[in-house]
């Protein structure tokens, strides 16, 4: 997609595409928001445990089935681009489409939990806790959006057979990456805000 | 040996741009490549050069504000009671000052090193993503746009064009005015108003904009070096540039996220900073300064980079202990993000969590003594030569030191509970920003600008321009240090006289317009260097690394023939070294490829500036404002989506022997 | 020439640099100074910075003098043009032993560094910090006998309000403290962030809304500490004397104090002041504070004085009457200000005015009546009173005292005029 091969001509000194090398930088930064929105969520749970108890609103359930769906989803993208590298398009689209399936179940999800929360009386100004889980589980829920919608312009892109393994592997690679972390993302938020909350 | 004499070229094919015909991009239109109207041209480049120059051009008119803003300050402050201004409108300049000086002009001014010098340095032809670049830079032009948009409305309501009534009832004040750093909760709604709401949007997208121009130099120095150019071979500034990248991605998440929960308290009430509703301030100032310490050194490394380079040109040695001082740039950046508490040592952190950051903040003192070190190392046993760089970079090298000294003294937080929040801080970073940044900086504008435009600087203005600057930075911030001791705070728009504290800040403000009249005789300098007739030639200088084998200023493909390096100082070791270390050319007989300008760049970036004062104006309940920010985001996604199917383009270049 | 062209430019800007020592050579000894240090905390302060001046001084002359050295020695002299020095790459001895002796100079910092920062974070642990062992006046409960003396400073934008907890008074921005005892003070903030910097006697800890903030400060040394630091010895009577002689000469005094963390549009004018006192005047003054004005002017009763208020006021004459009836009254002061012993002024948005006018400062420390006698310039004092009420918003921009979303003075339809403000100042000149 955003193809940014300025030189077809220039060498790479590491065995990695430019392009790759940027996705990977990028979340390593991203690392760092979530880190930052994970740990500002923590500090305040932490700080009052007592302020609210989120084991009466979550439904481990619902969001075990998501995070269930999103990995899943993970795995349709691997085989998506493993079936890209061998250039059997159809095989790639058939498994993308599957992606975007799942992410927008899992969106569905999400926009199904908030509208249950809100109306349960969690808002984003109840207290500390709506302010830190909506933005943290919101921003993680762009994230799965902006990923869906790459998907499917990608999906389009590859109807008309312009995209070829040797030129666009390392596309769907690198949207691979992103889609892997975005739900590597997921798991450790399911684990830190919602399965501790069970445990302890 | 250089780049011209082995070029092979097909005289028959296209050589110069402009006879090149334009073609359709992927959705059909024209690319706005080789267009004769200037302004296009360079609103459409790609080619980091033009978008350094570019940079650079901005960032010197944004350090004229800032110093504008800061010679108000000084005024207000030469005597005591003086009413010259109001108290908000001095709150408003000192934020405005800070804010302008640290991310409007001192880091694109760094910007605008990075992108003419890294390519060239390390013998690429562009940055890996030159598109990205542009986005970089115009995404920099509407962050500044929307920071500084509480002035505009200001002008306007000077000239009674505008006034916060009916509809904008509710913004109470445009600009901002709580400091550069924010501390909630007098960011919070209930204190301040509209201004503050630009100047969350306006570091949000500049956020943006460095980040992403990070991203692109850390690919840029990884992966499109020169063969040869390993990574122990690469020019300091250029291992600065790639340290002050990674700290870029890894330090402005915290206060892109930290901006983002502001926003949210103050748009959609909820909690974050809010004491209310339970949200504690403290965590602002954590967020900030895992930010802001490793920003120090975004700001200072490339100061550090550029010394680096000059040193060695007019010592003719090369620099003492490349190997610990590139060593040492990274522990600093390391060390950068263990070291934020030590600007909150009188937040009552507890004992041990003070005396940690103490430790910590004193063994950061380490790797900069080491470079201090190592330059003094560079010129023992030089042929030092007193050239306008070389003044100025020796320069910061003594003055950087009497900032690091003042640093040492707040490391021990005891001492630092007295210095804290009073003038005393103000002097430790403005010598490290002033003496420091500013002097490497006017030392690299000294020593590349011939490189730059192809021109010589002439005259002898450069002398006064260092008499004037060094004399005025110390008449005014030396005594900054004994007003602080003295028990004057800072950001206090006025003070009692029988404090002691007049004879100091009369002749802080008389210093201060000393070294403004230097700034103001180095922008002489430039313009006269612009208008100089004296070609600059390839190397002017003497120099040691790559960017200066090529031609001044460089073409637009920058080496008619990518060179391969055997040796660190590479341009040196072929004038003077040993055979085997003498450059090679990779053959190019095929031509060169060259990528295609774009609008979309700029069409993306500038959705920014309805996007951020959209989101600005919500929180005053602007009507539409919400409309606004949703129509920038149009722009944004739209630009975006059709620079990804626009296709990257580009054409060949053939150079031959003339053209070079 | 040209070559010395940048050794010109340090003469230069070292004789630029003579002037600046010559001013700094003048006087340290003002009113904020950190220099000048009055009590153990900013003792340590001030050793530590001393201890930091040395070292980074040292460095400096160190590595400055072989830069200087080395900036002249290897000057391109006339015909060096085509000599290529020694290509030296570095030498690891040289740069790992430097690295060595700096860290070894920082551990001289760090060590008593550390030291400062466990002695100046609490009140030191021992007997005779605590309350009960000192205090030898009224009752105080049993729990604070156990505890040490406590003030809780709390910022207001911009203003300050100490309380003294165990003794049940409230004053506010200035403070009366016993020399030579151990006082922990209480940081609270209501709105944003400020910072208590008392710079004599210690440096600043900032208050912060919605966290318990503390430190500790003392004025003078303890006499424990006094006599050992001067190696005193003789009898306790001449021990005794030699001690209040160092507090009467060095340490009774009036300290200034100012906010040092940015807390909006009149941050620059919210100062304060403590005063140093010996124990029995500290007695004393509790004393009063606790139960205040008793009296109504013309030596009324309170009640007898509401009931004439409340009847028939016109009964009620001369300027002092007038102008708390005005107090009380139209200008709304008292539903803000609360004045010890007065029954119905009890508001608590303000400062605590009791005894206001034995305050050597009003408007959080901005306008100033003290002599150098460190008596009240009566005359200044009413001028302040007058400029305070009549044009509040620019002493102060941004008060809540002149708008206060409609219950402010400058909201007041009509305004006060001179005559009235020069009434309440009046009554005001008659709390003492």
């Amino acid at each position: 997609m955003s193809q940014e091969v300025a030189h077809d001509d220039s060498h790479h000194n590491l065995m990695v595409k430019n392009k790759k090398l940027l996705m990977w930088l990028f979340l390593g930064s991203d690392c760092m928001f979530f880190g930052t929105l994970i740990s500002t969520h923590l500090i305040y749970r932490k700080l009052y445990p007592e302020e609210f108890d989120p084991t009466l609103l979550f439904s481990l359930e619902l969001t075990s089935f998501s995070t269930f769906i999103l990995l899943m989803s993970s795995f349709l993208m691997a085989l998506s681009v493993s079936a890209m590298h061998k250039g059997e398009i159809k095989s790639f689209r058939r498994n993308v489409i599957g992606v975007i399936f799942f992410g927008l179940i899992f969106l569905g999800c999400q926009v199904y939990e908030f509208a249950h929360f809100v109306h349960e009386g969690l808002t984003l100004s109840t207290g500390t806790f709506g302010s830190t889980f909506y933005l943290m589980t919101g921003t993680h829920g762009v994230h799965v959006a902006i990923g869906v919608f790459w998907l499917i312009s990608m999906l389009f892109y590859s109807k008309g057979g312009n995209m070829e393994a040797h030129k666009n592997a390392v596309d769907v690679e690198t949207a691979g990456l992103y889609w892997h972390f975005v739900d590597i993302v997921w798991i450790v938020i399911f684990t830190v805000v919602y399965l501790i909350e069970f445990i302890a | 040996m250089t780049t011209d004499t082995t070029i092979i070229s097909n005289p028959k094919q296209n050589t110069d741009i402009s006879e090149l015909k334009p073609e359709l991009s992927d959705i059909g239109l024209v690319r706005p490549d080789h267009s004769k109207n200037v302004f296009i041209d360079w609103l459409t480049t790609v080619d980091h050069k033009k978008i350094g120059l570019m940079y650079g051009t901005l960032a010197l008119f944004f350090l004229l504000v800032g110093g504008l803003e800061a010679l108000v300050i000084r005024t207000q402050l030469a005597v005591p009671e003086n009413d010259l201004i109001s108290a908000q409108r001095y709150n408003q300049l000192f934020t405005m000052h800070g804010t302008t000086m640290i991310f409007l002009a001192i880091m694109p001014l760094n910007a605008a090193f990075f992108n003419f010098l890294v390519p060239l340095q390390i013998g690429a032809r562009d940055v890996a993503f030159p598109r990205i670049n542009a986005f970089s830079l115009w995404a920099f032009v509407a962050g500044a746009l929307v920071v500084n948009f509480g002035w505009i409305l200001q002008a306007l309501e000077a000239f009674g064009l505008f006034s916060a009534s009916g509809p904008t009832a509710g913004m109470n004040d445009f600009v901002p005015a709580m400091g550069w750093f924010g501390y909630a909760p007098i960011t919070g709604k209930e204190f301040t108003g509209a201004g503050t709401d630009f100047w969350i949007m306006g570091l949000q997208i500049l956020g943006v904009a460095s980040i992403s121009a990070s991203f692109n130099f850390i690919v840029t120095i990884i992966n499109m070096r020169a063969p040869g150019v390993k990574m122990m071979r690469l020019p300091v500034f250029t291992w600065m540039t790639l340290i002050v990248s990674l700290l870029i991605i890894f330090a402005f998440p915290a206060i892109t996220i930290a901006l983002a929960q502001l926003m949210f308290d103050r748009v959609f009430g909820t909690n974050f900073f809010s004491v209310a509703g339970g949200g504690q301030p403290i965590l602002w100032q954590h967020l900030f300064w895992i930010f802001g310490h490793p920003e120090v050194y975004i700001l200072v490394l490339p100061a550090m980079g550029i010394v680096s380079e000059v040193l060695p040109t007019f010592a003719r040695k090369p620099l003492f202990g490349y190997a610990i001082v590139v060593f040492s740039g990274a522990v600093i950046g390391f060390l950068g993000f263990a070291v934020w508490s030590h600007h909150m040592f009188t937040t009552g952190l507890g004992k041990i969590a003070t005396a940690a950051f103490s430790l910590l903040t004193m063994a950061i003192a380490v790797p900069t003594g080491v470079k201090i070190f190592n330059w003094v190392g560079t010129l023992w046993g030089g042929k030092i030569r007193f050239h306008a760089p070389m003044i100025f970079a020796l320069g910061f090298v003594w003055m950087f030191m009497m900032g690091g000294f003042s640093g040492i003294m707040h490391s021990s937080a005891p001492a630092d509970a007295q210095q804290q929040d009073s003038y005393f801080v103000i002097a430790h970073f403005h010598y490290v920003a002033i003496g420091g940044i500013l002097l490497a900086i006017v030392s690299g504008i000294y020593y590349w600008l011939p490189k730059m435009i192809g021109r010589m600087w002439q005259g002898k203005l450069n002398i006064w321009v260092g008499i004037l600057t060094v004399v005025g930075l110390n008449i005014t911030f030396f005594p900054m240090h004994f007003l602080g001791l003295l028990g004057m705070p800072r950001r206090t728009h006025t003070y009692l006289s029988g404090f002691g504290w007049e004879t100091y800040n009369l002749v802080c403000t008389i210093g201060s317009y000393i070294l403004a009249f230097g700034v103001l005789l180095l922008l002489v300098d430039i313009i006269r260097c612009f208008r100089s007739k004296i070609p600059a030639g390839n190397d002017p200088w003497d120099a040691r690394t790559l960017e200066w084998a090529t031609s001044s200023p460089p073409k637009v493909y920058n080496f008619a023939q990518t060179p391969i390096v055997n040796a660190r100082d590479a341009f040196w070791a072929d004038k003077y070294g040993p055979l085997d270390r003498k450059m090679g050319m990779v053959d190019e007989s095929h031509g060169i490829h060259m990528p295609s300008q774009s609008w979309m760049p700029l069409i993306a970036s500038f959705g920014f500036i309805p996007l951020g004062l959209g989101m600005s104006l919500m929180q005053a309940g602007v009507p539409y404002a919400g409309y606004t920010a949703i129509l920038g985001l149009v722009i944004l996604v739209l630009g975006i989506a059709l620079w990804a199917i626009e296709g990257p383009g580009g054409y060949h270049l053939h150079p031959n022997k003339q053209s070079h | 020439m040209k070559k010395l062209k940048a050794l010109r430019i340090w003469l230069m800007s070292i004789l630029g640099l003579i002037p600046l020592i010559f001013i700094s050579g003048c006087n340290l000894n003002t009113r904020m100074s950190t220099f000048v240090t009055k009590g153990p905390v900013a003792e340590t302060q001030l050793d530590l910075f001393m201890l930091t001046v040395w070292v980074t001084g040292f460095i400096f002359l160190a590595v400055g003098g072989v830069y200087v050295y080395v900036v002249i020695r290897f000057r391109d002299k006339k015909g060096d043009e085509n000599i290529i020095p020694t290509q030296g790459h570095g030498n690891p001895l040289i740069e790992l032993s430097l690295i060595g002796i700096s860290i070894l100079l920082l551990v001289i910092i760090a060590v008593p560094t550390l030291q400062g920062i466990w002695y100046t974070h609490d009140v030191p642990d021992d007997e005779s910090s605590l309350l009960g062992s000192w205090y030898s006046h009224g009752d105080i409960s049993d729990a604070a006998k156990e505890e040490p003396f406590i003030i809780r400073a709390i910022g207001y934008r911009w203003w300050w309000e100490f309380e003294y907890p165990q003794l049940g008074i409230t004053t506010a921005n200035e403070f009366v403290i016993p020399a030579g005892r151990p006082i922990h003070i209480e940081l609270r903030s209501v709105d944003v962030i400020h910072s208590f910097w008392l710079p004599k006697i210690a440096g600043k800890v900032d208050l912060i809304p919605g966290r318990a903030n503390s430190m500790w400060i003392q004025a003078g040394d303890s006499k424990e500490a006094w006599i050992e630091k001067n190696n005193f010895s003789g009898s306790d009577s001449e021990t005794q004397l030699a001690y209040l002689k160092y507090l009467e000469d060095e340490i009774y005094d009036y300290y200034y104090g100012q906010c040092a963390e940015y807390c909006g549009d009149s941050h620059a004018r919210m100062l304060f002041r403590a005063h140093v006192v010996s124990d029995d005047r500290f007695y004393s003054w509790i004393d009063r504070m606790k139960t205040g004005h008793t009296k109504a002017p013309d030596d009324m009763n309170w009640d007898n004085w509401y009931q004439a208020y409340d009847q028939s006021p016109e009964t009620l004459t001369g300027d002092i009457n007038e102008g708390l009836k005005l107090f009380m009254g139209r200008a709304k002061c008292a539903t803000c200000h609360v004045v010890k012993g007065n029954p119905r002024a009890v508001g608590v948005a303000g400062p605590n005015l009791t005894y206001l006018a034995e305050r050597h400062s009003i408007a959080a420390g901005w306008l100033n009546h003290r002599n150098e006698d460190n008596t009240v310039d009566k005359k200044a004092q009413l001028a302040n009173f007058i400029q305070w009420i009549k044009h509040t918003d620019d002493v102060k921009p941004g008060n809540l005292m002149w708008k206060a979303k409609g219950g402010g003075i400058g909201e007041l339809q009509p305004l006060l005029n001179d005559e009235e403000i020069r009434k309440i100042s009046l009554y005001l000149q008659s709390l003492q």
